[in-house]
């Protein structure tokens, strides 16, 4: 059973504040409306908890080591209390300082936006993942110790919460259970970013305290500046991955096709992220086959770090962020191309297109665009030829938060849809509305300790329970159903949650990429591209 | 990190089981993390897929896609979670003795 939480508890309650409780979340439809098919969360281990802080749910997504005595304890709170100034002030927080304000001077405390989001209601309305929980416990943190800094805080209002070791553990892990959907944004009638609050959490905690999930920063932007990418590809690799590639367009399509690599003076330099090649090269394939029919000029990169599209900065540390983005555009600039492209990759088209715009100026500003509306010109206009009846099985549109909510791109990808499957079937709700596939914000990487039970079976409740709806009347097996999700990170965490409740191999429920589907109904693709056996 | 014995040496384990000193592999070390991946004991059909792994690995510094290994062993994937119940990734890859994979895949 659930107990009853207050915002003081967060510094009050000793031990673990609330155990996630499998029978507390939300009922899933047919045909996995049996709680007793729910895998629930394992626990940490001893050892693990020994180790790591995970007084607030008994997960440990970010491994925070205990402090090993009180002198620790404090300098967690002062480094911490500093920090936070530093975020507050223009100087140390130029990029996000005027919307982060915004959104702390006010609360109508209406709570459209706990409705709104998907991790709070389906977490069985747990009170620490409501979005204004964590929006207010730092507001109060504010108020009570920061409020004689200055003008531009003494707008807060209350100041109970203690400010102690166990509040700033639990808020540093409650800064990773909200996906930065937004979804909650949306809905506020005066514009409170609750998902706004959360990045600028995480970046406090990253910049000033060194406190990230290793998959974001060591094995993720570190890497990406120090190998190439994130995924650890290095420039031989990727030679590898591409001649491999090739082959495979051959085989497939019977024609020689080469993807041009650092082709100076293409129109188009291409970004994919990195993980397509390794884990769904179909996605690098179909991109190749779709351009070279469409007459497409366009380039990779293989400069290192460009050959990456990813940016996880953007979830976490705005210096990262800032690096990777100058990397990508110094690419473009050095083969002189007259614009960059991102490919299925929701948050690249977040860092790429929107955030970057605070960071590329000069003559690293470079116009930057999303490869959808480019795919809808050429299959709108029929510049390639296709044959719908080639799609021929039901197929929904997952709409990645960044690209979508986020960037505005809404209608090109269903116009596509529409045009090329004749049984295309949007989710309820859809389009900005649409709910976070759950691995937002890295979670679909992250999968230290618990986690990836956490995210399986909270943040990504919502979307599982829309995949079931809308195939719910086709669940024979024998029908091959189809998740188009435009996006890398989507794409795992679908996979993720397909697997984790054998989706696939019960009732034939498959996921994959945009282009894949534009590839599968091109006349001049012999047979099928999209190959059920290994997706 | 934990240190676990495998194959008579003491190694550092990642909380998967990931071996994290990938030159310390050798055969024996593979057979002792195959135990642990219902993959023991070890056939011909097994060796092929470490094998292709390892050298693949030894010569890029990451593992190869999945299509690649199918391709270049002949087993399908099926196949391959036959040989290796815990899967390419977390079974196959562990016992050669790879990293856990990074990066969105
Ligand atoms: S919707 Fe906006 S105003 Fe209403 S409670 Fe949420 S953040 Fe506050
Ligand atoms: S951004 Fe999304 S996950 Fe985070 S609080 Fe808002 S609705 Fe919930």
């Amino acid at each position: 059973m659930k107990k009853k939480i207050t915002l003081r508890d967060i510094g009050k309650i000793e031990g673990q504040m609330v155990d996630i409780d499998k029978a507390d979340l939300s009922r899933l439809p047919a045909p996995l409306d049996d709680p007793a098919d729910e895998p629930g969360i394992k626990q940490l281990t001893g050892e693990q908890k020994d180790r790591f802080d995970a007084s607030l749910d008994g997960i440990s997504a970010i491994g925070l080591v205990k402090p090993q005595n009180k002198q620790e304890e404090e300098d967690f709170v002062r480094k911490f209390i500093a920090g936070l100034k530093k975020l507050l002030s223009k100087e140390n927080n130029w990029t996000f300082l005027q919307p982060l304000m915004l959104s702390l001077e006010n609360c109508a405390k209406c709570q459209n936006c706990s409705e709104a989001c998907p991790v709070f209601t389906e977490s069985g309305r747990q009170e620490i993942y409501r979005p204004t929980y964590r929006t207010e416990v730092l507001r109060r943190i504010i108020r009570k110790y920061l409020k004689k800094e200055g003008k531009l805080l003494s707008k807060f209002t209350g100041s109970d919460i203690d400010l102690n070791f166990k509040t700033i553990a639990r808020l540093a892990e409650l800064s990773y259970r909200c996906t930065l959907c937004r979804r909650c944004a949306q809905s506020c009638p005066i514009g409170v970013d609750n998902g706004l609050i959360t990045h600028e959490l995480r970046k406090l905690f990253s910049q000033e305290m060194d406190i990230a999930p290793k998959e974001l920063h060591q094995l993720g932007t570190v890497q990406h500046l120090k190998v190439g990418s994130s995924t650890g590809t290095s420039p031989k690799a990727l030679a590898s991955f591409i001649d491999f590639i090739e082959g495979e367009i051959e085989e497939i399509t019977g024609k020689t096709i080469r993807i041009p690599v650092d082709k100076e003076g293409a129109d188009i330099l291409l970004l994919h992220n990195a993980g397509e090649f390794i884990s769904w090269p179909e996605n690098i394939e179909a991109f190749a086959i779709i351009f070279d029919a469409a007459g497409v000029d366009w380039t990779l990169s293989s400069s290192l770090v460009a050959y990456d599209a990813v940016n996880y900065g953007v979830w976490y540390d705005d210096v990262q962020l800032a690096r990777i983005a100058a990397r990508h555009a110094q690419a473009a600039r050095d083969l002189k191309v007259n614009r960059m492209m991102v490919g299925e990759c929701g948050h690249a088209h977040k860092a790429m297109l929107v955030v970057s715009d605070r960071v590329l100026t000069g003559d690293l500003n470079i116009p930057r665009e999303s490869a959808i509306p480019l795919l809808e010109d050429i299959v709108l206009n029929d510049k390639i030829r296709l044959d719908r009846s080639k799609n021929n099985f039901p197929v929904t549109l997952h709409d990645p938060c960044n690209l979508v909510r986020l960037s505005g791109i809404v209608e090109p990808q269903r116009r596509i849809l529409r045009k090329i499957c004749p049984d295309f079937r949007e989710m309820e709700p859809h389009g900005v509305d649409n709910y976070c596939c759950g691995g937002g914000s890295g979670f679909a990487i992250m999968d230290s300790n618990n986690f990836s039970d956490w995210r399986s079976s909270v943040s990504g409740r919502m979307k599982l329970k829309q995949i079931l709806t809308t195939f719910g009347d086709v669940m024979n097996p024998e029908i091959h159903k189809y998740v188009c999700a435009p996006c890398s990170n989507c794409k795992g965490m679908i996979r993720d949650l397909l697997s984790r409740y054998r989706l696939t191999e019960k009732h034939g429920i498959y996921y994959g990429g945009l282009v894949d589907l534009i590839a599968n109904a091109m006349v001049d693709v012999k047979g099928q591209f999209i190959n059920w056996e290994t997706s | 990190m934990p240190k676990v014995t495998l194959g008579g040496k003491e190694l550092e384990i990642d909380e998967d089981g990931f071996i994290q000193e990938p030159e310390k592999w050798d055969k024996a070390v593979a057979e002792d993390i195959a135990k642990t991946e219902e993959a023991y004991p070890m056939s011909e059909d097994h060796w092929k897929v470490i094998n292709y792994l390892r050298n693949y690995f030894l010569e890029f510094e990451i593992a190869p896609p999945i299509r690649m290994v199918t391709k270049q062993t002949g087993f399908d994937l099926k196949t391959i979670y036959k040989l290796f119940p815990g899967g390419p990734a977390k079974g196959a890859c562990k016992i050669a003795g790879l990293p856990k994979p990074t990066g969105c895949v």
